[in-house]
Formats: C-alpha cells, sequence, structure tokens
C-alpha cells in the first residue's frame, strides 16, 4: 500500500513539474542570470510565438530577393488570438491574408495545438475555386511560402524538437543588414545556446541561436547541415510594445539567408497592435468564407 | 462603326482604371485588383499548330468598405477571343464566343453585412459547396459555363447568379446558410464549330441546318418567387471533423431539346426545351488526421448528395437525339485523399461514383437507348465509376509551380492536363500546359480527342 502511494506520489510529482514546464500564457517571461539552456528556450519559444499576448494584429510584407537581385514581393494581413486552452488543446489560431494582387484573398487559417506531438489544422481559402480547402499540414522541412524559411522555422518547430546547451554568453556583434544597409542589435547581451534536433537525419544538423537576455527573444541564428557547413542565418529584429504596462517584444523585421542558392528572404511587419480583444469567431471557417477577392 | 465601338470600349476601360487608382488614393476605405491575361491555345493533334484560343481578358475588382460591418464589392471583366476573327471557319462562332456575352461582364456585386451572429451577402455571386475537386457533386448552386468544357477554374465555370446568402453562427465554428435565389440562368456549352463544342450539340446543329424549317421553344422558369432555387447548408464540427448538410431546390441548370415531328398543317420539325424542378440532398465532410501516427498530415474529405427527381434525358447517342426524359433519384458520392509527401509534394487521389436509379431509359428495348449526361449530353453509365489523381510541387522558392492532373472513367476514357507556372517577375505570371483527351467519341473527355491542344497563359497582376 505505501508503495503505491509512493508511485502515486512521484508521478503526481512529475506531472505536476511537467505543467510547471509550461510557462504561463498571457505573461511576459525574461531570461534570469543562472537560467539553464532548457529554461532560456522555453522562454524564447514563448516569445516567439507571442503567447505573452491576447491577440496581436499586423501587416506583413514579403519580399523574396533571389542572387541575381530580382525581387518579389508578398504582402499579408495577420491576426492571431492566443487561447492557451486546456479543453480543446488549442494553442492559438492563426489567420494569414494576402493583400498583394498576385495572390489576392488567399487565405489560411490555422489552428495550432498544445500537445507538440499533434499537428495543426490548416484551411485555405482558394479564391480560383472561391472555397473553403482543408489542406494537409505541409511538411516542416517544406519552404514557407515560397521564402527561405520552412514551415517549421516559422510555425512548427516546438521546445520538445531539440536538445539544448549553453554554449557561451556574449554581446551580439551587430548583424548588417543587406536590405537596409543598417547594423541591428549591435552589442545586445545573448545567451548563445546550440540546439539540435531529435529527429535524425533532419535537414539541419544543429543551429546555434543566439538569445537576447533583455527579452528573450531568438535574434539571429546560424543553421549547420550533416557536414557541419552552415547553410542558412536568420536575423529577427524585435521592438518593444508597451501595452497597457506591459512590454511586449515584437519581431519588425526578418532577413534570412539560404546561402546555397544565394536567394534571400525579408519579411518587414507593420502596423502591429496587441490585446485588441479580437474575437475568435474571426478563427473560423465562416470567417474565412467571407473573403471577397 | 466597329471601330468605334472598339475604340469607346478601349477608352471606357482606362477610364475606369484612372477611376479605381484615384479612388484609392482618396479613400481608406476602397481598394481594388485586377489582371490582364492572355490565353493562347493550339491544336496539336495533326501538329500543324491551328490556333483553337486567343483570348485577351481584362479583369477589375473593387472593395469599398463603408465601416467595420458594412462592404461594397465588385469584379467586372471583359474578354475578346480574336481567334475567331482569324480563322474563317469559326465565323459562325464568333457572335456566341468571340466577346464576353450580355452580363457575364458582371462577375461579383455584392453587399456584404457582418453583425455578430449574422452576415448577408445580397447581390450577384457565386456560392461553392462540397469538398470535390473538379467534380460537381454539391456544388450545385451555380450553373456552369461549359464552351471551354471542364478546363477553366471553377471560379470562372460557375456562371454567377443575384442571390441573398444569410448566414447565421448560433455557436463558435458552426453556420446556419439560407441561399434564396430568384435569378435564372442555364448552364452554357460552346457554340457548333467553337473547339469544345459538345458532339450532341454538333449533331443537333447538322440537324437543323438540314431542314427547311424548325420551331424551337424553350421554356424559361417564370419570373416568380416561388420558382426560385432555394438552398440551405448546416456546418459544424465534431470533433476533429468538419461536416456540411445540404439541401437545394430549384430549376435544374441543363435542358436537353425535345423534339416532335408535327405534321398538321404544315409537315414541320418542332423542338421543345422545358427547364425541370428537382432537389439536392447531400452531405460533406473533411479531417486531417493531426495525432502522432502513419497517416499523421493526410485529409480525407467526401460528398454525398442524392438527387431527387434529377431531369435525365435519354435516346441514341450516335444520333444524340433526345426521345424522352424521365425524372430519376440519383445518387453521386466522392472520397478523396490528400498527402504532402518527401517534403513539399502534394498528392491529391478523388473517387466518385455517380449512380443512377434502377431504371430502364426508354419503352424500347435497343442497346441504342441511353441516358445522357446531364452536362455533355454523351451517354450515361448506370454507374459511372470516376477517378482523379493530381501531383503538384514548387521550385524556387514557389517561383517555379509544376502540375499534373489525370481524371479518367471506368470507360478507358480520360484527360491528361501536365501544366507549370513560371513567375517571370514580379506579377508577371506564365503558364504553359497541355490537355491531351483520350477514349470513345461518345465519351465525356473522349469526344474531344482531337482537340488535344498546347497553351500558354500569361498574366499580369495589379
Amino acid at each position: 500500500m505505501k508503495k503505491v502511494f509512493l508511485t502515486c506520489a512521484l508521478i503526481a510529482l512529475v506531472w505536476g513539474l511537467g505543467y510547471t514546464a509550461e510557462l504561463e500564457y498571457f505573461q511576459v517571461h525574461k531570461p534570469q542570470a543562472g537560467m539553464s539552456a532548457d529554461e532560456i528556450m522555453q522562454i524564447e519559444y514563448f516569445t516567439k510565438y507571442t503567447k505573452f499576448a491576447r491577440d496581436i494584429e499586423l501587416n506583413g510584407k514579403a519580399y523574396f530577393i533571389d542572387k541575381s537581385g530580382s525581387v518579389r514581393e508578398r504582402s499579408t494581413q495577420r491576426i492571431r488570438i492566443t487561447l492557451g486552452r486546456k479543453s480543446d488543446d488549442v494553442a492559438y489560431k492563426d489567420l494569414v491574408t494576402f493583400t498583394s494582387p498576385q495572390v489576392k484573398g488567399l487565405g489560411s487559417l490555422t489552428w495550432t495545438y498544445m500537445n507538440p506531438k499533434k499537428q495543426q489544422d490548416s484551411w485555405l481559402w482558394v479564391p480560383s475555386l472561391k472555397k473553403i480547402r482543408k489542406i494537409s499540414a505541409a511538411n516542416a522541412d517544406d519552404s514557407f511560402m515560397g521564402s527561405d524559411f520552412t514551415n517549421e522555422d516559422i510555425l512548427t518547430r516546438r521546445f520538445e524538437d531539440e536538445t539544448y546547451s549553453l554554449i557561451k554568453e556574449e554581446n551580439f556583434a551587430g548583424y548588417p543588414c543587406e536590405f537596409d544597409k543598417k547594423t541591428y542589435s549591435k552589442d545586445a547581451p545573448c545567451f548563445v545556446i546550440e540546439c539540435k534536433p531529435i529527429r535524425s537525419p533532419w535537414y539541419y544538423s544543429k543551429r546555434v541561436l543566439w538569445v537576447n537576455k533583455n527579452t528573450g527573444a531568438g535574434i539571429y541564428e546560424e543553421m549547420f547541415d550533416s557536414t557541419g557547413r552552415m547553410f542558412k542565418t536568420i536575423f529577427k529584429d524585435y521592438q518593444i510594445y508597451n501595452v497597457n504596462g506591459k512590454e511586449y517584444p515584437a519581431q519588425v523585421m526578418l532577413e534570412v539567408k539560404d546561402m546555397r542558392s544565394g536567394h534571400r528572404t525579408v519579411i518587414t511587419n507593420s502596423d502591429i497592435k496587441f490585446d485588441q480583444g479580437l474575437s475568435e469567431d474571426l478563427f473560423t471557417e465562416r470567417a474565412l468564407m467571407q473573403s471577397r477577392w | 462603326m466597329v471601330k468605334e465601338g472598339e475604340r469607346m470600349k478601349k477608352l471606357l476601360g482606362a477610364l475606369i482604371l484612372f477611376l479605381l487608382t484615384s479612388l484609392t488614393a482618396a479613400y481608406a476605405g476602397f481598394d481594388f485588383s485586377g489582371y490582364l491575361k492572355n490565353e493562347t491555345s493550339l491544336r496539336i493533334n495533326e501538329f500543324n499548330g491551328d490556333l483553337t484560343k486567343f483570348k485577351n481578358i481584362v479583369q477589375l475588382a473593387g472593395e469599398y468598405q463603408f465601416n467595420e460591418d458594412l462592404a461594397l464589392f465588385s469584379k467586372v471583366r471583359y474578354w475578346y477571343d480574336a481567334m475567331y476573327g482569324f480563322r474563317d471557319e469559326y465565323d459562325a462562332g464568333q457572335r456566341y464566343q468571340g466577346h464576353v456575352q450580355r452580363t457575364d461582364w458582371l462577375r461579383d456585386c455584392y453587399l456584404d453585412y457582418n453583425n455578430g451572429p449574422w452576415f448577408l451577402r445580397l447581390g450577384k455571386q457565386q456560392v461553392a459547396w462540397g469538398q470535390s475537386d473538379g467534380i460537381a457533386i454539391l456544388d450545385r448552386v451555380n450553373p456552369f459555363d461549359l464552351t471551354e468544357y471542364w478546363l477553366q477554374d471553377f471560379e470562372d465555370l460557375r456562371i454567377p447568379l443575384w442571390m441573398a446568402n444569410l448566414n447565421y453562427a448560433p455557436r463558435l465554428n458552426s453556420n446556419l446558410q439560407l441561399l434564396i435565389i430568384p435569378d435564372f440562368e442555364q448552364s452554357t456549352a460552346a457554340y457548333p464549330t467553337a473547339p469544345f463544342v459538345f458532339y450532341s450539340t454538333s449533331r443537333y446543329e447538322n440537324w437543323r441546318l438540314a431542314q427547311n424549317e424548325v420551331d424551337v421553344n424553350i421554356h424559361y422558369p417564370a419570373k416568380r418567387f416561388e420558382n426560385s432555387t432555394f438552398g440551405l447548408q448546416w456546418s459544424d464540427k465534431i470533433g476533429d471533423m468538419d461536416y456540411t448538410l445540404n439541401y437545394l431546390s430549384g430549376y435544374y441548370y441543363s435542358v436537353r431539346n425535345y423534339t416532335i415531328l408535327v405534321s398538321f398543317p404544315l409537315r414541320r420539325w418542332k423542338v421543345e426545351r422545358s427547364f425541370k424542378r428537382w432537389k439536392m440532398y447531400g452531405a460533406s465532410f473533411n479531417r486531417t488526421i493531426t495525432n502522432e501516427g502513419p497517416l499523421q498530415g493526410t485529409t480525407l474529405r467526401g460528398d454525398f448528395a442524392y438527387y431527387d427527381d434529377e431531369p435525365m434525358y435519354w435516346g441514341n447517342p450516335i444520333t444524340a437525339s433526345s426521345s424522352g426524359i424521365k425524372r430519376l433519384d440519383n445518387i453521386f458520392w466522392l472520397i478523396g485523399i490528400d498527402k504532402y509527401v518527401v517534403t513539399n509534394w502534394l498528392v491529391s487521389f478523388q473517387f466518385a461514383q455517380y449512380i443512377l436509379q434502377n431504371s430502364k431509359p426508354g419503352a424500347t428495348t435497343s442497346a441504342a437507348n441511353y441516358y445522357f449526361n446531364p452536362y455533355t449530353y454523351g451517354p450515361q453509365d448506370p454507374q459511372e465509376n470516376i477517378f482523379s489523381l493530381k501531383i503538384s510541387t514548387d521550385f524556387m522558392n514557389e517561383r517555379v509551380k509544376p502540375e499534373i492532373l489525370w481524371s479518367l472513367t471506368d470507360d478507358n476514357q480520360g484527360r491528361v492536363s501536365p501544366k507549370v507556372t513560371y513567375e517571370l517577375k514580379d506579377n508577371l505570371f506564365l503558364t504553359l500546359g497541355i490537355h491531351y483527351f483520350y477514349g470513345s467519341l461518345f465519351d465525356s473527355n473522349g469526344q474531344f480527342r482531337d482537340q488535344n491542344q498546347v497553351y500558354g497563359n500569361l498574366k499580369l497582376t495589379f
């Protein structure tokens, strides 16, 4: 009987630890001195997916630049609602609508679940069909909407997908952006963390990530292939938005470079608004169906 | 006079463009978009490069958002197919297929009103039901323009209608849709001499021209409210599965000639075309398997429709003459599977069955008595098995998008359509492709086996 009780207590403790590992939604979490690589990365993911905010709205512009300098543009309007709801396991819902003429009206609704093993549900409004298509989740290593990001880089990579080790702490040397020729984040204090994917073989063998100590945001990463050669760099510029007394870090510019193809993608976000009280009704098939284009 | 008219149209186009640009600059709530497109195709059967299409299209769409709840949207499209002017043998089709017909230039014109759980879309529009891709099972709210067979995008195939589209969401993720459609248009087929004219249409035209005189009487539904089409769709979720329940009641959009020889007072032919009412009961579903396992990432989707009193014509498919009409209760269902394999290769497979009610077509037992397909009026099997396989992917950051579609039936007839779209530069797209048809002359695809074509589309968006 005693053994059964002890076993139950142990299970409860482990279960409890599991839950405490999940950071509390709608709070801003920042790294603290002495934190482990795992703790820092939990904050990094939390910040990346804006789980601190109840909702976010922004206008995005993507520039696809090939090695000859030819530029293709796409613009989007994006809204997200964070739910962190255990009853139906929904972590957050995203609605992305293309506003540029090439694919005007193309809309994508995505529900992301809290269970890291569960894939997202996605629906697409296809203007050429004038109807909604439920779509199979794209593979994690596929390009995200034609950019140099993979779906995993933007949407699907979770804390549980990698193992982490803290390499060093240093001030970031600064990122010379090719897009606007400015240098970003010079001397930002950072943790440098090595992230290795659990899945093997995978399209990268490791990535080295610079996490800003002040915000918990991953600002720069280098990705390496199985031969140890760096094949991609990603830079993210964050700005702090003061919302109801809280400091929300928001991605305002991203630049990713693929060394193999010489192709670059730059994404700029503007008109960012947090916590407007967006209704969950906006993240339904019915809302997608109302697309006019 | 013709040149004057053309000049006026160009001037009008320039004025609309100027007006839209000015409106966008002047009003924050105004937005517009559009494209210029050329579609060119060459018949390749005899490798002599017959031009079968040289269509130039301009489309403009504009939206004005009065406030968060109210918006006006309109889309206009004009096209001109110069092929009919280039080639003498297509002269007969010029009037009907050389340029946009009647009010078809107005593709959308509606007012959207949103208020809490209520959503109303009032005006000319199209409504798409169902989960099938390229096969119209539940997608029967609007009639179809089949002047280019089923080769166009479904947005272009559907003929928009004036309707009231009322929606109410009693709870999150559910929706009740009521459609009231007082407008009526018939599904259209290609005019004789056009490249994609149905075999049955050509036969009828040959017969008609051989007669001294033929009285053609088309009986459209009278313009009364009770002759409207009514539709109802309930959408909801059960767990991870989306489903709909559908109901449609109205006039069938296709009609076949019924030919009578009147002997008195003078011996002459009389052709009657009368539209009939029918009902459709249906359901659809889709579900993506999101949980971990070998099927993770697989999407399953399906449509089921029960056609109540579907008007079916029967007769001799060789002479393509209709001997009569029967009202059948038919079933059309489909199951589809989609899955990404090897990073970004999307494979979509569909299987559908169109099952006619167990009934003999005519009074005679002649083998020449067949039911006709409701759209093509080719012979229709009592049970048609339809398969389709589509594989698509992309390269160079989605700049190059190849795709291949193979659709076929169990009668060894079908179509293979590979294509590749290349984004030449920002806003400029080039599509090159082939349509290859095979099968018997009397089958849906087989009848176009002499119309195999290579095509190129150039599209500039703005």
